[in-house]
């Protein structure tokens, strides 16, 4: 199953690199990443999908959540499909 | 633990070094572990004549180690400070020790100057990337104006929510850098609490249990609610457990208390555990080394989870309740509640395991006359008394300590709980004993342990700190010997380390007391030695490179499947 995040960071040294390896080392593919300039911060969406069936997208967004620099947005199912 | 706004200096302009080392006096920062090289030479000249206490460590890991514990028996944010390169890589074993045991610590490299930055230049390494698994935080200063307000948002990252390590790496072009026009910061200190619709819905779970056993771990210290953690367990009469990082959170020995659980837990702990219906667990993140297997951990219970982090909830194990935020005013107001209603009435399951944990008491007689290490080690804490403090280093006398030694409260027990690092001992009797200079300091470690930092003993005898340090010596790496023993058909690989350095002389050598310990009858003597010093000392003691850490679960088991010694022998 892949989800896509949307996500605003920061613009500060390491940003991207600190949410990047945040997704893969928590045991998620990025299978797809958008990103746009909004001035202050940029806005991301990344498609993911997990590495094996235990781990859930809403845990990697907690996860997410706590990365100072990072909002997220909001969380969209776009596919399903066996894990 | 308020944040500090910062007050501008009347000085005309000041250089970026100046200003941290100002920032720090002004956060309250009393000590500082580090060592000097050339891409933070600016800092260090700031530091002659400030008012921070540097303590010259003899390595970068040391520094770091020593800050970790520092902070882990103050309460407050370690901080730590190294060169670019390898200055900060060795910095790198300490900052992943903090970040897995949620230890609030400050870490602060120079870097070479942003012109140079990305050509490799001498000694350049990017720290900022390679710890960024490893931080709660980290920043690459770019302008010395920035230093106040990152300084204070570091800090308040560290202490704040779940704690953990920061990295600041400054530039030596920033620390040189002149600027009349400082930036501070005024930060809200927020505590997060839970609904009380959510604590009623615990209330009501533990009402409705049978069987429920509260499950302590590390969180209850770091959010300073361990006595409403012992309140709740004076309420309930629900039977406890604590993880290895939340020993003494209720002291050993209370009733209803069962120990440790996991790996090397009692049988107690861990056979409550499996057959509890209700699991009350509060700050705790259901690590592997707790648990065992998984799949079959306390496969009747449901879950309370306390926890400040939300990403904790759920991470490993499905919760009916998950309590998000600080744990004191949580477990306070769940106290509340309970104290207004009926009484819990969980005598049965409580008497159950009083009796089975009198039944499974360690026994300290083993035969023979070689030094018996869990016997020394539950004979040195009570010696030492309530001032006790334990600075365990990793390996088999890391579980023997937590299963023999004494506890009254979790400062008296630090130990490389999450990365399990070998060569934390001796830094971390450093940074505990300058934290608390009138407690009694014990560094107990491995003879493989103690040689991965042994340098540091430089540093006890430079300040003279009177750290007591109890050298187990079974001329092996001990626990990867046991499981070679068990796990591996006793094909001793790598393990075998007899041919040490004579550690009495290596301590003599560094100007530190030391003796031996070699027999059972020397032992008392011995201890009461260590004991009584006034200077820093070093006992050496031979124990038996045969002995294993009892009981066991293996590997792939869950915890009702320990293994003992006496079934272990038919095993092999």
């Amino acid at each position: 199953m892949t989800d896509t995040i949307h996500i605003q960071i920061d613009r500060a040294d390491g940003s991207l690199q600190r949410l990047i390896g945040l997704v893969e080392r928590r045991g998620f593919h990025i299978d797809g990443i958008n990103m746009a300039d909004e001035g202050d911060f940029r806005r991301i969406a990344l498609t993911v999908r997990s590495r094996d069936a235990a781990r859930s997208t809403d845990n990697l967004g907690r996860q997410i959540d706590r990365l100072f620099g990072a909002r997220r947005i909001g969380n969209d199912m776009i596919q399903s499909e066996a894990a | 633990m308020t944040a500090v706004a910062f007050k501008p200096s009347a000085e005309a302009a000041q250089s970026g070094a100046r200003l941290l080392v100002s920032t720090l006096e002004q956060l309250g920062v009393e000590v500082v572990f580090g060592y000097p090289g050339g891409a933070i030479m600016p800092i260090y000249d700031a530091l002659a004549g400030s008012k921070l206490q540097h303590y010259l460590c003899r390595h970068e890991q040391g520094a770091a180690f020593a800050a970790d514990s520092y902070a882990r028996v103050s309460g407050k944010v370690g901080v730590c400070m190294a060169t670019s390169g390898p200055g900060a890589t060795n910095l790198v074993t300490g900052i992943a020790n903090a970040m897995l045991d949620s230890v609030p610590m400050v870490c602060i490299t120079g870097n070479v100057a942003q012109g140079v930055m990305g050509t490799d230049s001498f000694q350049e390494v990017d720290i900022l990337g390679v710890t960024l698994p490893l931080v709660k935080h980290s920043y690459l200063v770019r302008h010395a104006a920035d230093i106040p307000a990152i300084i204070q948002e570091a800090f308040h990252i560290a202490r704040s929510g779940r704690p953990g390590p920061v990295l600041i790496d400054l530039p030596k072009d920033v620390q040189f850098e002149l600027t009349s026009e400082p930036r501070g910061l005024h930060l809200p200190n927020e505590i997060a609490v839970a609904e009380p619709s959510v604590i009623a819905e615990a209330e009501a779970a533990i009402r409705a249990a049978r069987r429920p056993v509260l499950y302590v771990g590390g969180g209850a210290k770091i959010s300073g609610a361990v006595e409403a953690v012992r309140e709740f367990a004076a309420l309930t009469g629900i039977p406890q457990v604590s993880t290895l990082n939340a020993l003494g959170s209720i002291p050993t020995g209370q009733d209803n208390y069962l120990g440790m659980l996991g790996m090397h837990g009692t049988p107690a702990a861990n056979e409550a555990v499996q057959g509890s219906d209700l699991l009350i667990v509060v700050g705790a993140r259901f690590d592997d080394r707790a648990t065992g297997k998984l799949a079959e951990f306390a496969p009747e219970a449901g879950v309370i989870h306390f926890d400040i982090d939300p990403s904790e909830i759920g991470k490993l194990r499905s919760v009916a309740v998950g309590v998000v935020g600080d744990l004191k005013p949580n477990l306070e107001a769940l106290n509340r509640r309970l104290a207004d209603g009926p009484a819990i009435e969980v005598s049965a399951w409580a008497d159950q395991w009083r009796a089975r944990s009198a039944e499974t008491q360690v026994r300290y007689d083993a035969p023979g006359d070689k030094v018996y290490a869990p016997a020394l080690l539950n004979e040195l804490s009570r010696l030492a008394g309530p001032g006790f403090i334990a600075a365990c280093d990793v390996g088999q006398h890391q579980m023997w300590v937590a299963q023999h030694c004494e506890f009254s409260r979790p400062e008296a027990h630090i130990t490389s709980g999450g990365l399990g690092s070998m060569g934390f001992g001796l830094p971390a009797g450093i940074g505990a004993k300058l934290a608390e200079p009138d407690a009694v300091v014990v560094t107990i470690t491995g003879d493989g342990g103690v040689m991965m930092n042994i340098q540091e003993l430089a540093t006890v005898n430079r300040f003279n700190i009177p750290l007591k340090i109890l050298l187990l010596d079974n001329s092996r790496l001990g626990m990867v010997r046991q499981w070679q023993e068990f796990f591996f058909e006793r094909n001793f690989s790598e393990v075998d380390l007899s041919d040490n350095p004579d550690f009495v002389k290596v301590a003599e050598a560094f100007g530190i007391e030391a003796f031996r310990i070699e027999r059972r009858d020397q032992v008392t003597a011995g201890l009461e030695r260590l004991l009584a010093a006034e200077g820093p000392i070093l006992a050496h003691v031979i124990i038996d490179p045969a002995e294993n850490v009892w009981p066991l679960v293996p590997p792939g088991k869950n915890n009702a499947q320990m293994m003992h010694a006496a079934t272990a022998e038919g095993e092999l």
